[in-house]
């Protein structure tokens, strides 16, 4: 039987899903060895194969498709590890990346530093070149001075080459020059032109993205190779795709020439699981999901609107403002840092806070029993008897509770309040800051909470993710059966996905129909192009579908609309798109305004190529034996100290129902269905909570 | 206290519960980022849409300032004031109405800055109010820029002034408000759509803060926002006893301009008093007002003193009218900081007086000791700030916008170097800086050169941030008309506590041959095709003496190209040796000892020299 294999090669784990033909999941886990990435792969993909008693030769060569996704590439960035690369900028313009486009989350703060450029001054060279907002050369290159920068940047001994010229999307003949004179001066060292990568005006965010891609280009052209030949060795011979902050996948070998795309893309595969889940629970594909991935240091929400993945152009590493932006259009992940980790303390004003601080993982919570003595999120779930202390992370660390109540017992004396009253209260917190980032998302987006199903996946997905649920006013909330691995499941889901822009200016007034059909016919042609290097075992039906990308007069913020079929093709069509691009302005921005012209500047495709999915198949489920669950304390603030039963969820068979206030413990993640809530296990063994 | 707080406290619960407390702050908070938002992604002039020169805010409806994220410092402190007027000129008010506010008489910044106020009822009751302020590109004036600085009065600065009126009922546009907008202002389709992204955020705050009051009842929201304002200024209290009692005087001064020789000299007389939490800034020892367009409006001279005391503290404290009821400003009626009456103008009462009040009352804390207060920031509304205009050359259609291009350096403060995109003391950091591509794709400018400059951070312990460098010109045959105020170009920012001066401003124009010719900073070019013109902003001041920074920060610095070797040298007395090829330099400890003794003996000596000559 085929099988279809998903990885996610995390900063700490390696998880591993294994699909069969008829929907049989299999999960395992390993440790991450970040200098042999293959190492710590191959150990979670032996854990699959023993659980599937087979021997991993046999696995991986019954395996048609294998889907990778790793956050090495964001994780280098975040931590500076990429290759030492030269920027090389537009002569009197050497400052982009310094100042980036200014602003700051914390403006009357004169503690911290400003953050240092993605490449630094030393290393960005200045080409003498110019050229025009039309278009026009106004000042040629200069290939002497050009040549002579190139060896300076030898002499530093640089490993990559972002190029980034102003205006190379309205004439990239310098930035190709640049590239040809790049491969004779610095031969063998990878580089990337800007106008290739992500060919957007707005300078500082082409070269921020640019730079981004040709600082990792070393380290994937040596990693993803590596897993190639990894994996051909131990008996692979399927097809072998990656994941894309697009929310699909894509030929590993475009992400080798293209690494900028894989810069958070395992995040972006939590939505394409949600959606997944959601559509099978609902039977419904036109469904507005709220996704919630909760790990131990992070919390990222996403969002489905009417079935479609939510896109955005601001993709920040590191703090909106300060951090470095990807520039590219990108799956809309917001990450807050809201882990179990995070500090609770009380101001000088008397009020109670969580965060920014955190514990970390070392010496983390003071139940970890490392050495930290302040009180954090994990102690406050732990002091109200939300986790079970011999349970946590599969049994694999006993958590103290002493400790936990000691920490928490001191914040209970400042503030005057009972030790459990003070650990909701730092549960209440800490939620608070998801419910606002979660807010953020979906007003933007004109997505009513009370009207969306929340899917919530991650480590810590079931402590909290109901009284968030409540506080939004969603009714329903789906924790998947793969909870624990929400990205790598998403992977099982992925379609290939490529989208290709093309510029043409227009405008409602005067609308060019031949321009518009000819450039979707260049659009349309290139993506033919695409669909046709696919390997033969890739070949599926091919979804190519048009936007176009528009404002008001004098904007310059667009909003993406969608086109009917593909193409514009007469007044009336044209009219119902204007109408929607109204309705579109109205419903984010709460204003419209009829009868003003509306700008139409880049136009985009989108084809989709359905990988043969597994389907989302029944749980596989051993009848159970009727047991008593065990029991244990519990605080409920309008129950106070309550008994509760303790289920195990490989005990709970499909339709089964609890009521709250009990938990559910499953390997990865713990639910606490609280008081008001009921669970019951769907048929595809999923859990539906839904508030009586 | 007024009727309406009596009330609400009266029937509050007993207390509020603390987590609910901090549950809705984040509420509001959000519900400002969403506004401000709105008013980013819809505006039409590149300075709301590309330099978000524009602020939201959540008012209570006894005016006190409620929230306000991250808006322009300048444009939210003093926001309760905006709404005292709408609330006496209109107290027939209802739901669906907007107003429009721009009267530096009755409250507001600048003529420039057009506010929307939209009260917000919850069962036929006024219980908030949401505001946008948005700088206008164009607003009427005279000539075709928002700040005016060479006018005697208001006439002669010659804007739009709307005292608080109404410009919406039912949700409709007042039509008739709308035509006198569209007849005065130069680029009336840009206005209007500046208008629209500005009543959008505020009717999006309006639907939003009708949502959570249905949700938690009004009884609950007035309790919380009683508590809220009360725990602020808890906080303030507490961050203001930390300090030591003393009495500072500052005073900083304005460049000349033509018509004022000596500039302008602002005083701050400053009482920090820890055992009554409180801080008070006088600012009445101020000369009246001028016939210029630099009077401060009281908006703005309330904000700044505001601005000043939270930049220097340390504590993260909440920007609301609870934290400033520990922060008195004094003004007088008639002077020009903050006192202006009829018929003087306020045009540029939101950047360059207001920005020597800023700078003399933040450098003012450090009289305080070693760790306390700022360097001044520098505040140049020069070539890189301009306002500019012109005509389109396929149409023959008017532009007019400001540009936020250039770079003033932030002041270096106890902790750390100055800031780079500082913009300026009055919105420091706060406001985001143009694209050169998204400028010349709206507009038919061609910028030549945008960099930062060596040398330009005031040196120090701590070092100022750097100034910029900007050169521009017309991309048409059509002409281009630029507007620029740039002050510290005589009297840059200053260090403190033994810190050096930030780089000056400059501002030349040069000429088809290459010839350069240096302009009065605060005045006006007219460009033909071919000419250039090229301005610096400032550079910010430093923290402490320049021999007591860390040699490594200072090889750093050399290394990235922000302090030259020379200066490392000279004025930093750090020795750098070559070594290896990268970075290529190290620095000389024992060289680096005996350059910093023989500075200090030297800097000995000539203070000795100048001591005796003064005996």
């Amino acid at each position: 039987m085929s099988a279809r294999i998903t990885c996610d090669i995390g900063g700490t784990f390696t998880d591993v899903v294994v699909s069969d033909s008829s929907g049989g999941l299999t999960v395992a886990k390993a440790l991450t060895q970040p200098s042999h990435l293959f190492g710590g792969l191959r150990a979670a993909l032996e854990r699959a194969a023993e659980q599937l008693r087979e021997p991993l030769a046999a696995l991986l060569g019954r395996t048609s498709l294998f889907i990778f996704s790793t956050t090495q590439a964001t994780n280098a960035i975040l931590e500076g590890t990429t290759a030492r690369t030269a920027f090389l900028c537009t002569e009197g313009f050497p400052d982009i990346l310094v100042r980036r486009e200014g602003g700051s989350l914390r403006p009357y703060d004169y503690t911290r530093a400003f953050g240092e450029p993605y490449v630094p001054r030393r290393l960005t060279f200045e080409i003498p070149e110019r050229v025009d907002a039309d278009g026009n050369i106004v000042s040629a290159l200069d290939e002497a001075g050009a040549r002579a920068r190139l060896s300076e940047a030898r002499a530093l001994r640089v490993q990559a080459v972002s190029v980034c010229l102003l205006w190379s999307t309205a004439n990239p003949a310098h930035e190709l020059a640049l590239g040809e004179l790049i491969e004779r001066e610095l031969p063998g060292v990878p580089y990337s032109l800007s106008h290739q990568i992500n060919p957007i005006v707005r300078e500082y965010r082409r070269a921020s993205g640019t730079s981004i891609d040709a600082s990792l280009k070393p380290l994937m052209q040596s990693h993803l190779p590596e897993i190639a030949s990894g994996l051909q060795a131990e008996g692979f011979a399927g097809e072998l795709l990656a994941a894309s902050s697009a929310g699909g996948v894509v030929p590993m070998s475009e992400l080798i020439e293209r690494p900028l795309w894989s810069v958070r893309s395992g995040p972006s595969l939590a939505p394409v699981a949600a959606r997944t889940v959601a559509a099978a629970e609902t039977g419904s594909h036109r469904v507005d999901v709220i996704v919630c991935d909760t790990g131990g240091t992070s919390f990222d929400v996403s969002l489905v609107r009417d079935g479609d993945l939510v896109f955005t152009n601001e993709t920040w590493l590191g703090e909106p403002f300060q951090g470095h932006i990807t520039g590219l259009a990108a799956v809309d992940v917001r990450s807050i840092g809201a882990g179990g980790g995070s500090i609770a303390w009380v101001d000088p004003g008397g009020l109670l806070r969580v965060g920014p601080e955190s514990a970390g993982a070392d010496p983390g919570p003071a139940c970890y029993g490392r050495g930290g003595t302040r009180p954090t999120v994990t102690d406050a779930a732990l002091v109200l008897g939300y986790v079970d202390p011999e349970r946590f992370l599969g049994g694999a660390m006993a958590l103290d509770t002493p400790a936990a109540e000691t920490a928490l017992g001191e914040l209970a004396g400042t503030l005057g309040v009972g030790l459990r009253e003070v650990a909701h209260a730092v549960l209440s917190i800490a939620n608070e800051r998801m419910i606002a980032a979660i807010h953020e998302l979906t007003v933007n987006e004109g997505v009513d909470p009370r009207d969306s199903t929340l899917v919530a996946g991650g480590g810590a997905a079931g402590l909290t993710i109901l009284p968030i649920a409540r506080e939004l006013g969603c009714r329903e909330v789906l924790i998947p059966r793969a909870a624990g691995v929400l990205s790598a499941f998403g992977g099982q889901h992925s379609d290939i996905v490529r989208e290709v822009t093309a510029p043409h200016v227009t405008s409602s007034q005067a609308f060019d129909f031949p321009g518009v059909r000819e450039t979707l016919d260049g659009l349309r042609a290139r993506m033919l192009a695409f669909e046709s290097e696919l390997p033969a075992g890739l070949a599926g039906e091919a979804q190519r579908r048009y936007f176009v990308e528009a404002r008001y007069a004098y904007q310059v913020w667009d909003l993406s609309i969608p086109l009917e079929g593909d193409g514009v093709e007469d007044e009336q069509a044209l009219e119902r798109l204007l109408e929607r691009f109204h309705d579109a302005h109205e419903r984010i921005f709460a204003v419209r305004e009829p009868g003003q012209r509306i700008e139409m500047s880049q136009w985009k495709g989108r084809v989709v190529i359905a990988t043969t999915t597994p389907p989302v198949a029944a749980r596989r489920h051993a009848a159970p034996e009727a047991r008593m669950p065990q029991r244990r304390t519990a605080y409920f603030p309008e129950l106070g100290e309550v008994d509760i039963p303790v289920h195990l969820g490989s005990e709970l068979a499909p339709g089964a129902g609890v009521e709250g206030p009990a938990l559910v413990i499953e390997p990865e993640t713990t639910i606490v269905v609280y008081p008001g809530w009921s669970a019951h296990v769907s048929a595809l063994g999923n859990y539906r909570l839904e508030l009586a | 206290m007024t009727p309406e707080q009596t009330d609400a406290q009266s029937k509050a619960p007993r207390q509020l519960d603390p987590t609910l407390t901090a549950v809705l702050a984040h509420r509001f908070e959000a519900i400002v980022r969403e506004m401000t938002n709105t008013l980013f992604r819809t505006g039409r002039s590149s300075i709301l849409n590309m330099a978000r020169d524009f602020s939201c805010a959540i008012v209570t409806a006894d005016d006190q300032l409620f929230a306000a994220a991250e808006g322009l410092q300048v444009h939210v402190l003093g926001a309760g004031l905006q709404t005292a007027s709408m609330r006496e000129l209109h107290p027939d008010m209802r739901e669906g109405d907007a107003y429009l506010h721009n009267d530096p008489m009755l409250g507001n910044t600048h003529t420039a800055d057009h506010t929307i106020l939209v009260p917000v009822f919850f069962a036929g009751e006024h219980i908030f109010t949401a505001t946008a302020k948005a700088h206008q590109a164009d607003c009427g004036n005279s000539e075709p820029s928002t700040y005016m600085a060479y006018v005697a009065d208001v006439y002669a600065e010659g804007g739009l002034i709307f005292p608080c009126v109404k410009v919406q009922q039912d949700n409709s546009d007042i039509e008739d408000i709308i035509r006198m907008c569209r007849r005065r202002i130069r680029v009336p389709e840009v206005w209007y759509g500046d208008y629209l992204a500005a009543l959008g955020a505020a009717r999006i705050g309006e639907r939003r803060l009708g949502e959570v009051i249905a949700r938690y009842g009004v009884e609950t929201i007035r309790a919380f926002v009683a508590e809220w304002l009360d725990y602020s200024e808890r906080c303030m209290e507490q961050a203001i006893r930390r300090l030591p009692a003393k009495r500072l005087h500052a005073r900083s001064r304005h460049d000349p301009i033509p018509g004022l020789p000596g500039g302008v000299e602002v005083n701050v007389t400053i009482d920090v008093e820890p055992e009554r939490g409180l801080v008070s800034f006088d600012l009445r020892e101020n000369p009246d007002c001028i016939p210029f367009g630099l009077n401060v409006s009281e908006y703005c001279a309330r904000g700044g003193c505001m601005i000043a005391l939270l930049n220097c503290l340390e504590e993260d404290i909440p920007r609301n009218a609870g934290s400033f009821r520990r922060i008195e400003v004094l003004l007088r009626e008639g002077s020009l900081a903050g006192g202006l009456v009829e018929p003087y103008s306020a045009s540029v009462s939101t950047t360059n007086v207001l920005n020597r009040i800023i700078n003399a009352a933040q450098s003012a804390f450090c009289q305080l000791g070693d760790g306390q207060g700022l360097a001044e920031g520098a505040g140049a509304l020069g070539v890189g700030f301009s306002v500019f205009s012109g005509a389109y050359p396929d149409s023959g259609e008017p532009y007019v916008s400001s540009m936020v291009i250039g770079n003033n350096g932030g002041p270096a403060s106890p902790h750390c170097d100055g800031w780079i995109t500082y913009a300026m003391p009055d919105c420091p950091k706060t406001i985001y800086i143009d694209s050169v591509e998204m400028l010349e794709r709206t507009y038919p400018l061609h910028f030549r050169s945008l960099r930062l400059l060596a040398d330009s951070g005031g040196a120090g312990r701590l070092r100022g941030g750097p100034a910029g460098e900007v050169v521009y010109g017309p991309r048409s045959q059509e002409p281009l008309r630029v507007f620029y105020l740039a002050d510290f170009a005589v009297n840059p920012p200053q260090g403190v506590r033994g810190g050096e001066p930030g780089a000056a401003a400059w501002a030349s124009v040069i000429d088809l041959d290459g010839s350069e010719r240096q302009v009065e900073p605060v005045g006006d070019s007219l460009l033909a095709p071919g000419q250039w013109i090229r301005g610096i902003e400032a550079g910010g001041g430093g923290y402490g003496d320049p021999l007591e920074r860390d040699p490594q920060a200072v090889l750093r610095d050399v290394i990235e190209r922000w302090v030259s070797a020379r200066a490392a040298h000279d004025v930093y007395g750090v020795v750098l040796a070559e070594e290896g090829p990268d970075p290529g330099l190290t620095v000389d400890p024992q060289g680096t000892r005996e350059r910093r003794e023989t500075l200090s003996r030297e800097r000995a000596a000539r203070r000795d020299a100048a001591d005796r000559t003064s005996r």
